[in-house]
């Protein structure tokens, strides 16, 4: 038993409903089963915790605080849906605001039944989702260490789902230095992307560690320019040289092209940083919204 | 012991002890509100589990500034049980707390910005306190070096009473206990999401946990200066101290932060400042019976005058033309 199962930290979420499964979820805490004696922690704080609690139906004014408490747990991490109304949307369902339970939104790995579930049985739930966080632990680390036999290739069609929710993982942290979630990476839906990849001219490239999509880019030619654009990298595995790989890998599908060129923000000095190491130089800038202006970079190939 | 020894000693022991003092205090909070509680290792597996998440960051350089609030943490404790100059130490923590709360400002979301403004508060609140501390130890045994203050004959919170109550107030505040949790605050309470340490995850809140370890067992080492003639006595009363301060967490509610600034300067005023004003005029009094000769300064002489010793026939004119 690691020290996963020992210290699970929790983040409760109510989305709507009677409150009946938030009030039971709040009596877990209380001197009768104090779940504290488990090692839990009741945190209120997404960045801290590892569990994310959700009891009542989604509707739509929820929809956009559980994406985004979901995206700001730090990984590993589970969700547990809790009570009849957070499993399919419950009596609830029909109503016009609801868009039905928690996995409508984000993906879900233990469901406890119940109108409203006891605190025996959130506590179990609870207890469940342990086993899960500590098989996802597992995953992440083996994941971590056979990083040097990452595989390079590239993406087809199929692979449109995956490349779209990493791109939405990773372009969190751009989303959270702007302070702004109107970038067209966080904006572009699955239709969009999949016509990207019926375009003949554009190419896609992903990072495939044990059968899992940890990293992509992609480019297109116009002229001689090879435009190279999303060097997206799982938040878990930066920092490892892998969208430096990624650059290369794409700068070397375009043996034609006599100039390289990229763009990101103004205030994503990461970014920068990493392609004036490359050997790219800035040659203008664009406003795009008040809060972002892009930076054009370029590279004659030599 | 030689003053290495002891700082090796520190070193290794420090993260063990404050770890479990850590685990102690939760398991005690849960018993004074009849439930069972964790197990005593738990902020241990707390932070093994920490070292293993994914360390979510908004600006890289926040979790430099945690470092170096970790770094300095322990060597806050270096110079304190190395046996230094007991204002380096205090400068050391400081400067330890503002990396604190450099990191949280670094971070730039509201919550942690609000932490961070309350830490600053809290270290405004505390400082006068610590410092007055640090002179009356000075004042009894005449020297601020730790290793000399510990080892001195007389047992100090004999002569320091006011200073060593003033330094119980503190220490709520130091542990961020209730009823000055403000900035952030260990147990379930969720106000302002999780105050100064709201952006860290990870490896960094883990060392933020490691940080508070030594400085709970550097503060604790404080407790026992106050008893140092009597090391047993020493060693319990920090215990104690600590068990006093965890009972205090539990029986009272949070005080908003102009009270806590109110009444920690006050308690500073009038228990600090007013003990330091005693043990001044005690130890002026010896000095009486030889205050005739020309060579004492003039203050001296002035302040005895009314004490009914009657200046030396010689010892008038000499007054006169200096003045």
């Amino acid at each position: 038993m690691s020290s996963f199962s020992k210290s699970p930290w929790i983040i409760h979420y109510d989305a709507s409903s009677c409150n009946g499964c938030d009030i039971e979820t709040l009596a877990c805490l209380t001197p009768i089963y104090d779940v504290e004696r488990l090692g839990v922690i009741n945190t209120g704080n997404p960045k801290h915790a590892d569990i994310f609690v959700v009891t009542g139906a989604v509707n739509e004014q929820s929809k956009a605080v559980i994406c985004n408490i979901y995206h700001q747990l730090p990984e590993p991490k589970v969700v547990v849906a809790v009570g009849a109304c957070a499993l399919s949307g419950g009596i609830f369902s029909e109503c016009y605001n609801i868009s039905g339970g928690v996995d409508s939104v984000i993906p879900v790995d233990v469901y406890v039944p119940g109108c409203a579930a006891r605190p025996e049985a959130i506590i179990d739930g609870v207890v469940q989702a342990l086993g899960v966080l500590e098989k996802k632990q597992k995953e992440m680390t083996s994941l971590a260490n056979s990083l040097d036999q990452a595989l390079y290739l590239r993406a087809e069609k199929s692979d449109a789902p995956e490349i779209l929710a990493l791109q939405k993982t990773a372009y969190q942290s751009e989303a959270e230095i702007y302070g702004d979630d109107s970038l067209p990476a966080l904006q572009q839906t699955l239709e969009e992307l999949q016509k990207d990849f019926e375009r003949p001219e554009q190419v896609f490239i992903k990072t495939v560690v044990n059968g899992k999509i940890i990293g992509s880019v992609r480019g297109h030619t116009v002229d001689d320019t090879a435009c190279i654009s999303r060097v997206i990298v799982h938040p878990y595995f930066r920092g490892r040289g892998i969208g430096r790989r990624l650059v290369e890998e794409i700068e070397k599908t375009f043996p034609n092209a006599k100039r390289f060129e990229v763009k990101t923000g103004h205030k994503s000095e990461r970014n920068l940083f990493q392609f004036r190491h490359h050997g790219y130089q800035e040659f203008k800038t664009e406003p795009f919204t008040p809060a972002i202006t892009w930076v054009y970079l370029q590279k004659e190939r030599k | 012991m030689n003053p290495w020894i002891r700082l090796l000693i520190y070193l290794v022991a420090a993260p063990v002890v404050g770890g479990l003092l850590a685990g102690w205090d939760r398991r005690i909070s849960a018993r004074m509100q009849s439930r069972q509680g964790p197990p005593i290792f738990q902020p241990f597996y707390d932070v093994l589990k920490l070292v293993q998440k994914e360390n979510v960051v908004v600006r890289r350089s926040q979790n430099y500034y945690i470092f170096f609030f970790l770094l300095l943490a322990i060597f806050t404790g270096g110079l304190f049980f190395g046996g230094a100059d007991l204002l380096l130490v205090i400068f050391a923590l400081t400067l330890a707390a503002i990396f604190f709360v450099l990191g949280a400002y670094k971070a730039s979301s509201p919550y942690s910005f609000i932490g961070a403004e309350r830490e600053l508060i809290q270290m405004m609140a505390y400082e006068p306190m610590i410092l007055l501390t640090a002179i009356g130890m000075y004042m009894v045994t005449k020297s601020f070096a730790v290793n000399e203050i510990a080892s001195h004959p007389t047992l100090l919170v004999l002569m320091l009473p006011g200073i060593f109550l003033g330094f119980l107030y503190t220490l709520e505040i130091k542990f961020r206990k209730s009823p000055f949790d403000l900035s952030c605050s260990h147990h379930a309470h969720q106000e302002l999401v999780r105050g100064i340490t709201t952006e860290f995850s990870g490896r960094t809140l883990a060392m933020i946990e490691i940080a508070h370890w030594y400085e709970s067992v550097f503060l604790l080492g404080w407790v026992y200066l106050f008893f140092g003639s009597l090391p047993v006595l020493g060693v319990a009363m920090s215990l104690l101290v600590f068990v006093f301060i965890i009972l205090v967490d539990n029986v009272f509610a949070r005080l908003k932060w102009q009270t806590a600034l109110k009444s920690a300067w006050l308690v500073a005023a009038v228990l600090g400042f007013g003990n330091i004003l005693v043990l001044s005029l005690l130890s002026s009094k010896p000095a009486d019976p030889s205050g005739s000769g020309d060579a004492k300064p003039v203050a001296t002489t002035r302040m005895s005058a009314p004490g009914g010793t009657t200046p030396a026939p010689g010892n008038a004119p000499e007054t006169a033309r200096r003045n």
